[in-house]
């Protein structure tokens, strides 16, 4: 036997057996979760000592935050779970961080994280935000669209894709393997390759979701599905105790013709149906319409920085004077 | 099944865990099953005319040897595609469906069989054999000719007899095209013809001659194997030897870095330069003549490595044939670096009886012209191929007419030769696009856009890139085994060197992220 196996072929071996050991033994936080493209139920939460770190990691592009495990006494601790559109262009010009200026400008000692990961549906907010509930949140702010449910569909069977022990999949099961898979296709793949190449005799993944997202079954599809996550995102937060406040989307569909209305697409209805003891709403519709909001977004869906201070505005005020923070304290 | 395929992985494993393990006649016997379970797994009723090249060639092989085989045994061994089709029709396996048609033909079978056999039996001893080669050359052709060619010349035939204003109406049959077809015909040809010329001695055992015909590592794309070179290795026990042990795991591993990583990521920019509706521009012209080359070699020089490491962990040895194509001065350079084996089959079976380069020029250009289209034909029933081998023929002839282009082949050393490398290199990639092309209009096309370097269209140099990073290895593995004339000589490379070099293969065939593309000669 000795003679069979060469000694280039162990090095070799040594080599690679060696490369998975040291992925697995010193990079396993950020390899954590890497290949469940956000359905991993960790993956960005880093806790270290008595601190919690919000770091880019399994398919969570978090801002990187900090904070400790458990609140300071008397701190309300609020945390905003959305997608894109609550994550805001930077981490200050979000509404979430507004909202905590501006409560503490009110002399309530308040601090608020942005949990908020671009393309997450309603099915990966609500794996984060159980997660954040570990954290003893004060209040807990959801941000409903429905924009989103093709990306989780899309991400769920490609975190899906070397699932099992079929033969197919073994070499998946490297970490090592997987990584360089997934760089070449997203490094080489996406960047050397256009468009036309990649999806040849596919349709193009922009194309697709543009497509299905103008098919109106698709769309109450996802309105539904939006609407059961929300079920049990509200059951989660319930079952701990935690307010949870729902802000419904609203889309500026047309930015040139200022005359029509926003569009909620359904979402406030959603969120008004969960409204009871603990659930709140705040339709951004309602807080937008009335001023010049097609200023206030930089496309159809994603607002500028005074979007974002308006609907900060409006959850202060709305927070202050439903009580929501006065019930904390 | 495929040679890329986690299936292949288990079967070849399996097969060469019980081959060690048993007698001579044992393994015989296992390479027979596990075959025709190989070719079986794209399509069972197929195994009946395997099974028919088989029967014909065992038979006419004796005979031309003069060994008469009773008329009983003839009968029975003529009887086997009848009754596999029967078993398929009755059983229904994988859902094939057996028409009444193929019953009807495999049921003829033993009966012009017989009539056939023992008609030429009573011809005078001396024209005896010529009769059974003609015979083992005409049933297989014409096996060939209905499998592979008969809708073409049918549908030529019809645009021709347009072309005269007649409009003839005879509709195309639906045919198959069984996989593998044009090399175990080519391989059975050779054998009669061998034999023949006495070049190789008939096999009486049919066990041995069966195994022989179907041996599944070269069955489906080759290379194409003479009797004295492979038929001798199945004569005897294959004997164990840590060489080939080694040598065959690094063929497969080189095979598969050129088909999966080389080859399959080349064709993703091939497949778009040459797709009909892509508007195409000078910068992808170019690129898709390149990807294509780079995704021919490496698919079917990788096809030809798995193959060779599988048959050489069974302790058999399969001839080479690819010896850094891309390296030659020129087109005769070319084709003995190119199919060799398919090279050598056209030289010995159809350019040298046709005469060769020994009856003057003109007729030497006529055998060369027409070898080539025959060649060029061989690879599929289009047009294009024939325009594609005449193409190759006629360089072949400008070589070998204009005298500074004859030297230029020759050049062994130095700028020369990197000018004659080039100089070929751009003869076989325009012979790439006749080839890759659907159409001579394609073609037509291909050369338009070639002076369209300003126009629009979809950018073609970050592509290149991708082009780059998946043939830049290749280059520099041929590069480094240039002097070996076979990358499998790496082996006498340091060992360190050679470690980093199958982790770097290995894990570039791992990640590749090309999805499977099926072998491009399955369908020759």
């Amino acid at each position: 036997m000795k003679r069979k196996l060469t000694a280039a072929f162990l090095l070799a071996l040594f080599l690679l057996v060696g490369a998975e050991v040291v992925v697995r033994v010193f990079f396993a936080r950020n390899m954590a979760g890497r290949f469940d493209y956000g359905y991993h139920p960790d993956a960005g939460f880093v806790e270290d000592g008595d601190k919690l770190k919000l770091v880019r990691a399994g398919g969570r592009r978090f801002f990187p935050q900090e904070m400790s495990k458990q609140p300071a006494a008397g701190t309300f601790r609020i945390f905003v779970v959305g997608d894109s559109v609550p994550r805001g262009p930077g981490l200050e010009k979000a509404y979430a961080f507004q909202l905590q200026e501006m409560l503490k400008a009110q002399g309530i000692k308040a601090e608020a994280f942005n949990l908020c990961v671009p393309g997450y549906g309603a099915q990966r907010k609500q794996i984060v935000l159980t997660k954040a509930l570990e954290y003893q949140p004060s209040l807990v702010i959801l941000h409903l669209n429905a924009s989103n449910e093709y990306e989780d569909e899309r991400e769920f069977k490609r975190g899906k894709e070397f699932d099992g022990w079929h033969p197919k999949n073994w070499l998946m099961k490297s970490l090592v393997i997987r990584r360089l898979h997934e760089a070449k296709t997203e490094k080489a793949f996406w960047h050397l390759l256009p468009t036309e190449v990649r999806q040849q005799g596919a349709p193009n993944d922009a194309d697709a979701e543009i497509a299905a997202g103008k098919n109106d079954d698709t769309r109450k599809r996802w309105l539904e599905q939006v609407r059961q996550w929300t079920a049990t995102s509200v059951q989660t937060a319930n079952s701990k105790g935690v307010p949870l406040l729902l802000v419904s989307q609203a889309v500026c569909e047309n930015m040139k013709d200022r005359t029509k209305p926003l569009d909620d697409q359904g979402l406030a209805a959603v969120a008004e149906s969960f409204k009871t003891e603990g659930v709140y709403h705040l339709s951004m519709k309602d807080v937008l319409t009335g001023g010049d909001y097609a200023a206030l977004y930089s496309d159809g869906s994603h607002m500028r920085p005074d979007g974002h201070k308006a609907v900060a505005e409006a959850l202060a005020r709305f927070m202050t004077t439903n009580g929501v923070v006065k019930s904390r304290h | 099944m495929s040679f890329i395929s986690w299936q292949y992985a288990l079967f070849l494993m399996a097969v060469f865990a019980v081959y060690w393990g048993v007698p001579h006649r044992g393994r015989l016997l296992l390479l027979l099953v596990s075959s025709y379970f190989f070719y079986g797994v794209w399509d069972v009723r197929f195994l009946a005319l395997l099974a028919t090249s088989t029967v014909i060639d065992y038979l006419c092989g004796q005979a031309i040897a003069g060994i008469r085989v009773s008329t009983g045994k003839v009968l029975a061994l003529a009887c086997t595609p009848l009754a596999w089709l029967g078993i398929c029709a009755v059983t229904g396996v994988d859902g094939k469906i057996v028409k009444p048609s193929m019953l009807i033909m495999a049921g003829c079978l033993p009966v012009i069989l017989l009539a056939l056999y023992g008609g030429l039996w009573s011809l005078p001893e001396a024209r005896r054999p010529k009769a059974f080669m003609l015979l083992s050359i005409g049933l297989n052709l014409g096996q060939l000719m209905f499998f592979k060619y008969f809708n073409f010349f049918a549908d030529s035939a019809a645009h021709l007899l347009q072309t005269f204003g007649m409009n003839p109406n005879w509709t195309l049959l639906s045919i198959i095209l069984p996989v593998g077809i044009s090399f175990y015909t080519f391989q059975s040809i050779a054998y009669a013809v061998d034999i023949y010329r006495k070049k190789a001695t008939p096999e009486t055992d049919f066990l041995t001659f069966a195994a022989f015909l179907s041996f599944f590592p070269q069955l489906v794309a080759g290379p194409i194997e003479r009797a004295k070179d492979l038929l001798t290795q199945f004569q005897k026990p294959a004997v164990w030897s840590d060489e080939n042990f080694h040598r065959g795991l690094r063929l497969i591993l080189i095979g598969l870095f050129k088909k999966v990583f080389v080859g399959d990521n080349c064709a993703l920019l091939a497949t778009y330069a040459f797709a009909k509706d892509t508007q195409l521009n000078a910068g992808w012209a170019v690129l898709g003549a390149l990807a294509f080359a780079f995704q021919i070699y490496g698919d079917f020089s990788g096809y030809t490595d798995i193959a060779r490491g599988s048959a050489r962990l069974l302790g058999i040895q399969l001839n080479h044939n690819f010896h850094h194509p891309y390296f030659a001065t020129g087109p005769s350079d070319f084709w003995q670096r190119w199919h060799i084996t398919l090279s050598a089959w056209f030289r010995d079976y159809v350019y040298i009886p046709l005469g060769g380069n020994r009856q003057g020029n003109l007729i030497t250009t006529r055998n060369l012209l027409l070898t080539m289209a025959l060649a060029g034909l061989w690879h599929g029933a289009a047009w294009t191929f024939v325009i594609w081998g005449l193409y190759h023929g006629l360089l072949l002839v400008i070589y070998r007419s204009v005298p500074p282009l004859e030297k230029l082949e020759l050049a062994q050393t130095g700028a020369r030769k990197v000018l004659a490398i080039l100089l070929m290199s751009v003869f076989t990639l325009i012979g790439w696009v006749i080839f890759r092309a659907s159409s001579m209009e394609q073609v037509g096309q291909w050369f338009a856009a070639l002076t369209m370097w300003h126009g629009t269209g979809v950018d073609w140099v970050k592509p290149f890139g991708w082009l780059a990073l998946h043939a830049i290895p290749l280059i520099l593995l041929q590069w480094a085994t240039m002097k070996a004339r076979d990358e499998v000589e790496m082996g006498l490379w340091p060992w360190p060197v050679r470690a980093i070099v199958y982790g770097v293969m290995f894990l570039a065939i791992a990640t590749s992220s090309a999805g499977e593309q099926e072998f491009i000669y399955f369908q020759f």
